[in-house]
């Protein structure tokens, strides 16, 4: 119990756990401590340490566990509690059918089919419209390029060159046979005025 | 999986320790403490199928053990998120197996038995996953370093971070300590529970639990140089 006069270590902790327990030491032990300051002074220095313990643990609680956490938490249990003792809902998977599948109703199987008609459907009379509004109209008209989707716009004049007349002559040969379509009956007398140049070449090479 | 029932406890019943409760470790003192008869309650309200008034008033007894399950959780993990989980898988687990709740023993000793045996899990879980996954620690402070949300941030950052190396300090002699003397460490400094009631948690002779108790505290004393 006591060693050189003074109490023991674990004494001393008993006495600690007695007090903590709210009720009182032993009468010995007290009379000791309140005569013995090496004694008093170790007991002292177990209970801070013990009580530092505590409001570390205390404090560090508090920081990391918020009232608002602790609320929430205890919504979360709230929240779990209404499910216990229900029964857990089986949701069925599209790829996994329940077993008794052919037992549903055949309407539900319809779905599929009405949509691959009305797809088919849509296709043909898309391409026959398609068809009919665009069999006579001429070539896409070319669209003026963009300013803020192209580069740099460079002249006309870059890509025609003096050293590549034939390049020209078709060009023209193609103009020409545009105006002769039937939806330019406005230049139909300018072109008249003017002389071909196919006529033209035709007669270069016949000379 | 955590065991829901309780080890016998022995005769005599210690008062309850729960936050709220009025503290009264006197013996002879009250026969039963508040959270044990609101148990017993909540056990009869569901025993007569009055589910929604046995969920209202079990909300009570999460009020009145949630700090101190919180407090156990995480000086055990040492995580936020893994203590959350685990204290409400605590109280779900109560609610679930209320019906198998006795009161020859507090309402305390036996949730506080489930609350360990599932962060002892946890525990195991992490061991697990430690051998089989690399480490993703990236250098960045742990969790319980950051301001919880909606917690008021400290102001001085020297004793922010004066208070996270004090802490890490016990942590780390906190896990130095051998299992079964962490364990009644915990329960018996941060859970408030007398070496008796740590004897009926744990089944073990409560003289043992003192000698563990005391030794745990020694060893502690000697890593941190007397001061926590």
């Amino acid at each position: 119990m006591f060693r050189a006069h003074h109490i023991h270590e674990e004494r001393l902790f008993e006495c600690y756990l007695t007090e903590r327990e709210g009720a009182s030491m032993e009468p010995l032990v007290a009379e000791h401590l309140a005569d013995c300051p090496e004694c008093a002074h170790r007991y002292a220095d177990l209970q801070r340490f013990m009580d530092d313990l505590r409001k570390e643990a205390d404090a560090e609680l508090d920081e990391v566990f918020s009232a608002e956490r602790r609320r929430a938490q205890q919504q979360q249990i709230a929240h779990r509690l209404e499910q216990v003792g229900h029964a857990a809902r089986i949701i069925s998977f599209p790829g996994h059918p329940p077993a008794d599948h052919h037992a549903l109703p055949r309407r539900q199987r319809v779905a599929p089919r009405w949509l691959a008609a009305a797809a088919a459907i849509g296709l043909i009379v898309g391409a026959g419209l398609g068809g009919v509004l665009f069999r006579d109209r001429p070539a896409t008209p070319v669209q003026p390029p963009v300013m803020g989707n192209v580069g740099p716009i460079e002249p006309a004049f870059v890509e025609t060159r003096a050293s590549e007349p034939a390049n020209d002559v078709d060009f023209l040969s193609e103009l020409e046979i545009a105006l002769e379509r039937p939806y330019t009956p406005e230049l139909v007398a300018l072109d008249a005025l003017t002389p071909h140049v196919r006529e033209v070449r035709i007669t270069r090479v016949s000379r | 999986m955590s065991d829901p029932r309780p080890s016998p406890f022995a005769d005599g019943v210690p008062v309850a320790r729960a936050e709220g409760i009025a503290r009264d470790r006197r013996p002879g003192a009250a026969a039963q403490s508040p959270d044990t008869r609101l148990a017993i309650d909540i056990r009869e309200l569901v025993a007569h199928g009055k589910t929604e008034l046995a969920r209202d008033r079990f909300g009570e007894l999460v009020a009145l053990h949630q700090r101190r399950a919180m407090r156990i959780a995480y000086q055990y993990l040492h995580d936020a998120a893994d203590a959350d989980e685990v204290v409400q898988d605590a109280f779900v687990k109560v609610f679930s197996h209320i019906d198998t709740y006795r009161e020859t023993w507090p309402f305390e000793v036996w949730f506080t038995r489930i609350l360990i045996n599932g962060c002892l899990d946890r525990r195991k879980a992490r061991a697990r996953r430690a051998r089989w996954f690399a480490s993703t620690d990236t250098g960045h402070p742990p969790e319980d370093a950051r301001p919880a949300f909606g917690a008021t941030p400290q102001i001085d950052p020297e004793a922010r971070l004066l208070a996270r190396e004090r802490r890490a300090r016990l942590a780390a002699a906190i896990d130095r300590l051998d299992g079964r003397q962490r364990t009644i460490f915990m329960l018996s400094h941060y859970g408030d529970c007398t070496p008796r009631e740590v004897s009926a948690m744990i089944g073990l002779k409560e003289s043992t639990v003192r000698v563990h108790l005391f030794r745990a505290t020694r060893k502690l004393r000697s890593l941190l140089g007397g001061r926590a």
